[in-house]
């Protein structure tokens, strides 16, 4: 099981790679919502230095000689630059706010985006679910991940302007020299006094963040504690949210086990739970703490600015600009030292990440066309093929030997977990095989371009997907397609009555999760539906698995009269816990525990009486023989 | 969507509902760490306030040097203390929020768990919950962010009236210019800030699709399909699409609400105008000392401040309010069954059961034609009834009106003479052991999962039910046995059940609960011919001396069934054994013929040889 290594921070070097290439995602693929966060973030850290200046002036006139068309001037610039500002932040603030939400689904997208494209082998590997399932409980329960990487990065850069702006207004506050008459106070003019002042103010302002997070680390100590608690919250909490459950959990009354979960106290987030203690403990007193030290530096800014005014080194004004300048300095330094130590901190979520999106694609992509026969004359031969799934021990398919024809109809039977499904998902190249060959007239499919091979296949898998989406662009699979062809294809797979009922006809979204007008469809006409997709594809081979689980009779054998229609001269693959659909097929395989036991025609096979086919042809058979019945 | 509409709940209301809360769950806390921030961040900025003028009088007096170390230290030993207790509590106060959080979590949760069921077909609701649950789904949402409002509320309400009697006493021109320009901007922001209340159902609506087009795209379950059927291409053209009209929609929100910034800034410079020529005339003609003045001229900003702040923290309380008030109607939503109001129903063990539907028909709102009509069916006590028709003849409709999740449109269903609707609807749903289509395993021990509880189980039982379903044997193997955990969603440690063995744990959760009336939705359709004949056995062997309802499409299943119904176009075409009706040669038979065809001719064919 995956954890994330406690304790281990990532060094600096490391965090600095990790965050670029963070940041690199956003600048490749969302370059707006970088850049107007960062320009705000920019633009609200200098504005403030502008009134402190102008405000100074002002103070700085009164306190000297007060000359009204001076002072007038000053005040004029001080409300027009306050005001101008005010507009560019709203500006600036609505561009932000405008990229801003999308954000999230853009940052999700980075992961969709290789789940997309990876292959499917290894999505397959719990390795990468549970790394996946971590990476989105760590976003969605910190936000730890990408959105901290802009984050971090806008308020650092925030905070850099912040500290170079302040120390550019404050820079004179230390050259300004006590004027010689006040002779007892010039050692304050000395740059040792000045550098350890700045020292001084420097360590009280990376004292308290260092506090303040030694305060904070008592989350990291426990993340695994929060991550359960939100599991179980993810679960407990929204249980009752499922549609498709909500027999089933009125039928258990489970709302009083969700609710024993949700009002438990002593959850860790909650207020009898470990971090409220810690809270009321040493992680309340470290953040006090940090708070205090933090005030300190006011105290010392306050001092030497006061003690140099007072020995008449500057005017009034002067102090008000260096006191507020210095504070705006001293909160971006610990602006700064705290968002480096997220940056940081977030480094190993990033690298959690980037661990998924770096998963290599090892499937070898071949470069050989795909003959586009006419005669669709192609055979597929399994040559000793086995197959293992990562991680796993066993073998899931051991040493299958198998030949097959265009045009003819082959049916895989067996109990569930024979490998059956695997077969299929070799065959069409979801996976390779870890031993042996899978050969296409002759020619190791390995060696096929990737997507050319796969487009000679039409799979209705027995857990086929549609999408709430419109009807024909569920058909043809992308947004512009032949509406013709899609109907006809529709008609084959006998769905045609229903779409006439479809109020907008192939434009009809299907369910409601997009479209709140959508239409509501039962298992067996989404089975119809999917059918048609796969005709649509109007490949050469195609592969029912249990098509008929989520048919009614009727339905069930309308399919089986129609399966020679349908699929014409293609070669048809059939999988099925239904025997009675093997007897038109010209060849059946039985499989058991990953291995092929049996080959040949139904009458051949049913005739071996101590033979697993005869095993589950009687298992079913049974229900229809009457003379079998008590 | 122009139609004006005023939430049904105002923002004191909403406060109040949250005091509440607070208050009945038990974290009165929240409310006193609130209240104590609120004094610190009033306390922090008096002295702050008072700090720079102060100083400066010493500077501009040229007091001693004593005098200037005293100040200063006075101040920061002060400040020291209260930003220490600041943080601390600040610290504190995040643990009895969220507490109250969950309260909310639950009680949205427990609504959605046990609301009236034809309430999932009300798409107002549909909206409602999801929307209701945003506003619970973290720290900045709504249900916890009110208490940071409420303290800055209170903290920028104190703060006003402290620097209105401050002002009162030294200045009081002042007082009507602040309040006047930050009113009208306060107006001018409210109006606009409906904007997004006004619009929030076609935010959902954005929001949905690309939630829905990530959520199929990023999960695994879809990925075969995607890579055989290439669609990804399609997949990302509408998520494109959906993004770009996402952003046009908060592009035009944002466009509303910049214009209040526009009017804020506008007053503000009329507001501090005002303020910078009435102090400076009073610096050059009446003496008042610069330190003096920069005391005001901070008050003035202050106190503009505390202004701002009142008008965004009510801004910002009712933003939160609206949502509040969306969790609030989501909570209250009305129930058209009864619950706690019903009478009372606990028939004694053994009592003998029978739900009669007399008269039912059914239509989906929405729906055009009826999915049921005239139903006339009584479930006798001890029967063993097995429901059968095409897909969409109305099964499933069927059960869940004898279940009690739909009422019907007309007719009744009786329990024992008695309308089902009089009775507390939770005590009626105790009368069935189910095993629905889907159903959720929890996180949890085995134990749990049989028992759907984690106290006071009986282990003697849960060893019966699982020996029962044929699933002791491999519980046992398990190193944890009984205790083993489930769900690995939630726990790592936990194992994981093939579909199969999920199904039995089904069954002896069912078995566990022991209903007098067993309801067996078409539980078989996954397995393969070994392990479905061995389910059938169960349930017949489940199903000795109750009630029992067998849903099926496999018509040779339900052969152990006393009476077969046969629906077909929303009403019973046909009735009897599984021989009366084969006998009476009719749709029946005829859909017996067509599934039993194979295996029959196979039969004969074996036999020949």
């Amino acid at each position: 099981m995956l954890k994330m290594e406690k304790n281990k921070k990532k060094t600096w070097k490391e965090t600095i790679r990790l965050n670029r290439r963070g940041l690199s995602y956003f600048c490749r693929s969302c370059p707006q919502i970088l850049l107007s966060q960062t320009l705000y973030g920019i633009w609200t850290a200098l504005a403030p230095y502008v009134g402190i200046f102008f405000s100074a002036q002002v103070i700085q006139e009164l306190a000297g000689q007060r000359d009204p068309q001076r002072l007038g001037f000053w005040v004029l610039l001080t409300l027009a630059s306050a005001a101008g500002i005010a507009l560019v932040s709203a500006l600036l603030k609505k561009w932000k706010e405008t990229q801003d939400a999308g954000a999230w689904f853009q940052m999700e997208y980075f992961l969709t985006e290789k789940i997309l494209k990876t292959d499917y082998v290894n999505l397959d590997e719990t390795e990468n679910a549970d790394l996946l399932y971590t990476i989105r409980q760590n976003k969605n329960a910190g936000g730890w991940g990408f959105y901290r990487v802009l984050n971090d990065f806008v308020e650092s850069c925030s905070a850099v302007v912040s500290i170079l702006a302040g120390i550019s207004l404050t820079v004179t506050l230390f050259l300004l020299p006590v004027p010689g008459q006040a002779s007892a106070y010039t050692w304050l003019n000395s740059p040792w006094v000045v550098l350890l002042v700045v020292a001084v103010m420097l360590g009280i302002t990376l004292l308290a963040p260092i506090l303040a997070n030694q305060a904070e680390s008592y989350w990291a100590k426990h993340a695994d504690l929060l991550r359960l608690s939100n599991r179980l919250f993810g679960f407990f909490g929204f249980l009752g949210y499922n549609r498709e459950l909500a027999a089933d959990v009125r039928t258990y009354e489970q709302d009083c086990i969700c609710e024993k979960y949700n009002r438990n106290k002593e959850d860790a987030f909650n207020s009898q739970g470990i971090f409220s203690r810690y809270a009321r403990g040493p992680m309340g007193l470290y953040s006090a703490a940090s708070g205090a030290v933090s005030v300190m530096f006011t105290g010392v800014a306050y001092g030497f600015v006061c003690l140099k005014a007072w020995a008449g080194a500057f005017g009034l004004g002067a102090v008000t600009q260096y006191v507020a300048s210095i504070t705006q300095v001293s909160g971006g330094v610990s602006k700064l030292v705290n968002y480096l130590g997220d940056m940081r901190n977030n480094a190993a979520f990033l690298e959690l990440e980037f661990r998924f999106l770096d998963i290599p694609d090892r499937m070898y992509q071949g470069s050989l066309t795909v003959e586009k026969r006419r005669d669709r004359k192609y055979e597929v031969e399994f040559r000793d093929v086995s197959f293992k799934y990562p991680g796993s021990e066993n073998y899931a398919l051991s040493h299958v030997n198998m030949k097959f024809e265009v045009g003819k109809r082959l049916a895989v039977v067996g109990m569930n977990g024979s490998g059956k499904t695997t077969f299929i998902k070799l065959l069409c190249r979801l996976y390779d095989p870890t031993e042996g060959q899978i050969l296409l007239n002759g020619i190791d499919i390995r060696k096929y371009n990737y997507s050319e091979y796969m487009n000679i296949f039409s799979v209705v898998f027995q857990d086929f997907q549609l999408f709430a989406l419109p009807l024909g662009q569920n058909v043809a699979g992308r947004v512009d397609y032949d509406p013709v062809r899609a109907e006809d294809c529709l008609q084959k797979a006998g769905f045609g009555d229903r779409l006439e009922k479809m109020p907008k006809g192939l434009e009809t979204y299907l369910y409601k999760d997009y479209d709140k007008d959508g239409v509501d469809i039962s298992g067996g006409e989404a089975q119809k539906i999917a059918i048609a997709r796969a005709l649509y594809k109007d490949a050469p081979f195609i592969i029912l698995d249990e098509p008929t689980a989520a048919l009614d009779p009727v339905a069930e054998a309308e399919i089986y009269e129609k399966f020679d229609e349908i699929v014409e001269d293609k070669t048809a693959i059939y999988i099925s816990h239904r025997l009675s659909s093997c007897k038109f097929c010209d060849q059946i395989a039985v499989f058991h525990e990953g291995s092929v036991i049996q080959q040949g025609t139904h009458t051949q096979l049913l005739s071996d009486e101590a033979g697993q086919y005869y095993a589950l042809w009687n298992a079913q058979a049974q229900y229809y023989n009457e003379e079998s019945n008590d | 969507m122009k139609k004006k509409e005023k939430p049904k709940y105002n923002m004191a209301q909403n406060s109040w509902f949250m005091v509440k809360l607070a208050w009945t769950s038990k974290e009165k806390k929240v409310l006193v760490l609130g209240l104590l921030s609120a004094l610190l961040t009033v306390a922090l900025n008096l002295i702050n306030l008072y700090v720079s003028p102060t100083v400066l009088g010493v500077v501009e007096r040229h007091g001693s040097l004593g005098e200037l170390a005293g100040t200063l230290g006075g101040f920061v030993l002060a400040l020291m203390v209260v930003s220490a207790a600041a943080n601390y509590i600040n610290i504190n106060v995040l643990f009895g929020r969220i507490t109250v959080r969950s309260e909310i979590i639950n009680l949205l949760n427990r609504k959605a768990a046990i609301t009236s069921y034809p309430n999932w077909q009300d798409d107002r609701f549909q909206k409602l919950l999801p929307k209701a649950s945003q506003c619970t789904c973290s720290n900045n949402a709504p249900t916890e962010a009110v208490w940071t409002t409420l303290t800055n509320l209170t903290a920028n309400g104190l703060g006003f009236l402290i620097y209105l009697v401050l002002f009162a006493r030294v200045e009081p021109v002042l007082i009507p210019v602040i309040l006047l320009t930050a009113g009208v901007s306060y107006l001018i922001a409210n109006r606009l800030n409906g904007y997004g209340f006004r619009h929030r159902e076609e935010e959902a609506e954005y929001d949905r699709q690309i939630s829905y087009i990530t959520r199929r795209a990023g999960n695994f379950q879809a990925a075969k399909d995607i890579r055989i059927f290439g669609l990804r291409p399609w997949l990302e053209e509408l998520n494109r699409k959906a993004m770009e009209a996402n952003t046009a929609f908060h592009r035009k929100a944002q466009g509303v609400y910049l214009w209040g910034a526009v009017a804020d800034l506008v007053l503000t410079f009329l507001r501090n105008g005002i303020a910078y020529a009435y102090l400076i005339g009073l610096v050059l003609y009446q003496h008042v000392s610069v330190a003096e003045f920069l005391l005001l001229f901070t008050a003035v900003g202050g106190f503009a401040q505390w202004v701002t702040g009142i008008l965004g923290d009510c801004g910002t309380l009712y933003r939160q309010s609206l949502d509040l008030t969306i969790v609030r109607e989501c909570l209250e939503y009305p129930e058209p069954f009864r619950f706690e109001d019903g009478q009372p129903l606990s028939p004694k063990p053994g009592e003998p059961l029978e739900i009669r539907l007399e008269d039912v028909s059914f239509r989906y709102p929405e729906a055009e034609k009826g999915t049921l009509c005239h139903i006339n069916l009584t479930l006798h006590p001890g029967e063993k009834l097995a429901v059968v028709g095409l897909n969409g003849a109305g099964k499933t409709t069927l059960i869940k009106l004898l279940c009690g999740f739909l009422d019907p449109t007309q007719g009744r269903v009786l329990l024992n003479g008695q309308d089902i609707r009089a009775y507390n609807r939770r005590d009626y749903y105790r009368l069935f052991s189910a095993v629905f289509q889907t159903y959720s395993v929890i996180p949890g021990t085995i134990a749990a999962n049989v028992a759907q509880r984690e106290e006071n189980i009986c282990l003697e039982k849960v060893r019966d039910c699982l020996e029962k379903a044929g699933l002791r044997e491999k519980v046992e193997s398990l190193p944890q046995g009984y205790e083993t955990l489930l769900n690995r969603e939630v726990y790592e440690e936990a194992i994981l059940l093939s579909g199969g063995e999920t199904q039995r744990l089904m069954l002896a959760r069912a078995l566990y609960k022991d209903g007098p009336i067993v309801v067996l939705d078409e539980p078989t359709a996954a397995l393969d011919p070994l392990a479905e004949a061995d389910m059938y056995r169960k349930y017949h062997e489940m199903t000795r001396g109750k009630s029992s309802v067998y849903i099926s499409h496999r018509l040779a299943s339900t052969r152990f069934c006393d009476r077969i119904i046969l629906l077909d176009g929303g009403s019973i075409c046909e009735e009897g054994t599984h021989q009366s009706l084969l006998e009476a040669g009719g749709k029946y038979a005829k859909l017996y013929e067509v599934q039993s065809k194979y295996y029959q001719e196979g039969d004969a064919e074996n036999g020949e040889e």
